[in-house]
């Protein structure tokens, strides 16, 4: 692929690219805040996941909801720091089939949820409480937790498959 | 001392853990413990939040139902942290950060319990920010802590 080669050497090259990696603590501070958001991200998606599915029934969706902000705080952190990453050593990634899965993963968690929040969300609140939640959500519910501890394997797992690090 | 670790670390099981080319021994034992880690501190944010205030809406007794999935969570990374543990004894044991992390996640844990038991007893919430907050500080230098035991 050598428009991403292209890309990759051009991100490199950046100053930005230069600093983060000669910086001795830029790595571990970006790694400790992306663990921090995968916990917001993993354990508040992981619960409405969980709710969609039929657990916690004594839990109304919309009361799952409202811990959503920091759910999607905890994912705004991730990109950031997951940048930062990319930025310090896109060749890493870019020719890490394992990182590509990932994106694949995250891509499939975000239409999943895109697909739920257009087709599903008004008709579940609606029967919100009054008793089970209807198959496709709990279809919806158990692909997002299927996919975001996916996207959790491969980000820990592309650094020990092919010659990454 | 240098001896106990050094006898762990020549283990079978500790050198299997290390050394082996197989994506099931040093790997997966580390993607575990990643698993474990977005479990326990996940719940623990989600209880925690509610106990700040944050969606209101979800009743404190109900918290009681995620405190078995934190201690599976936790029972993960006991498992997987005593096998990356032996795998590296002596250098591990060596590490001032290591026992900050063990420290921290103790008093995590000391603090988690007390707020599942108390959670028990009606009208406590108010009296529980404290402790909620305390603990997502915890989680977050045990984090920090074991981060920097792979730089320090």
């Amino acid at each position: 692929m050598p428009t991403l080669d292209v890309f990759v050497h051009w991100l490199r090259a950046t100053p930005a690219s230069e600093w983060i990696n000669q910086s001795t603590w830029i790595w571990p501070l970006c790694e400790s805040l992306h663990f921090m958001g995968l916990s917001l991200l993993v354990g508040i998606t992981g619960f409405l996941d969980l709710r969609l599915m039929g657990f916690f029934k004594r839990v109304s969706i919309a009361a799952v909801r409202d811990l959503m902000p920091y759910a999607l705080a905890g994912f705004a952190i991730n990109v950031m720091t997951g940048l930062v990453f990319l930025t310090g050593l896109p060749e890493q990634y870019a020719h890490n089939p394992v990182w590509w899965y990932k994106m694949g993963f995250l891509l499939l968690a975000g239409v999943n949820a895109a697909f739920y929040e257009t087709t599903l969300a008004a008709q579940v609140l609606a029967a919100d409480g009054t008793g089970d939640t209807p198959r496709a959500a709990k279809l919806v519910g158990l692909v997002s937790l299927v996919s975001w501890f996916t996207v959790l394997y491969c980000g820990r797992m592309l650094a020990f498959i092919g010659d990454a690090f | 001392m240098t001896d106990l670790f050094a006898w762990i670390e020549g283990l079978a099981l500790a050198t299997w853990a290390r050394e082996s080319p197989s994506i099931w021994a040093y790997p997966t034992i580390l993607t575990l413990h990643t698993v474990g880690l977005a479990i326990v501190v996940g719940v623990n944010a989600v209880v925690d939040l509610r106990l700040l205030g944050t969606a209101p809406r979800i009743p404190i007794a109900s918290l009681r139902a995620f405190f078995p999935i934190m201690w599976w969570g936790f029972a993960i990374n006991f498992a997987s942290g005593l096998l990356l543990f032996m795998a590296d004894a002596t250098t591990k044991s060596g590490q001032r950060v290591f026992y900050v992390k063990l420290a921290l996640i103790t008093v995590a844990l000391v603090v988690a319990r007390v707020i599942s038991k108390r959670l028990h007893q009606q009208g406590e919430a108010a009296t529980l920010r404290p402790l909620a907050a305390l603990s997502l500080l915890l989680w977050a230098g045990a984090i920090v802590a074991g981060r920097l035991m792979a730089y320090l």
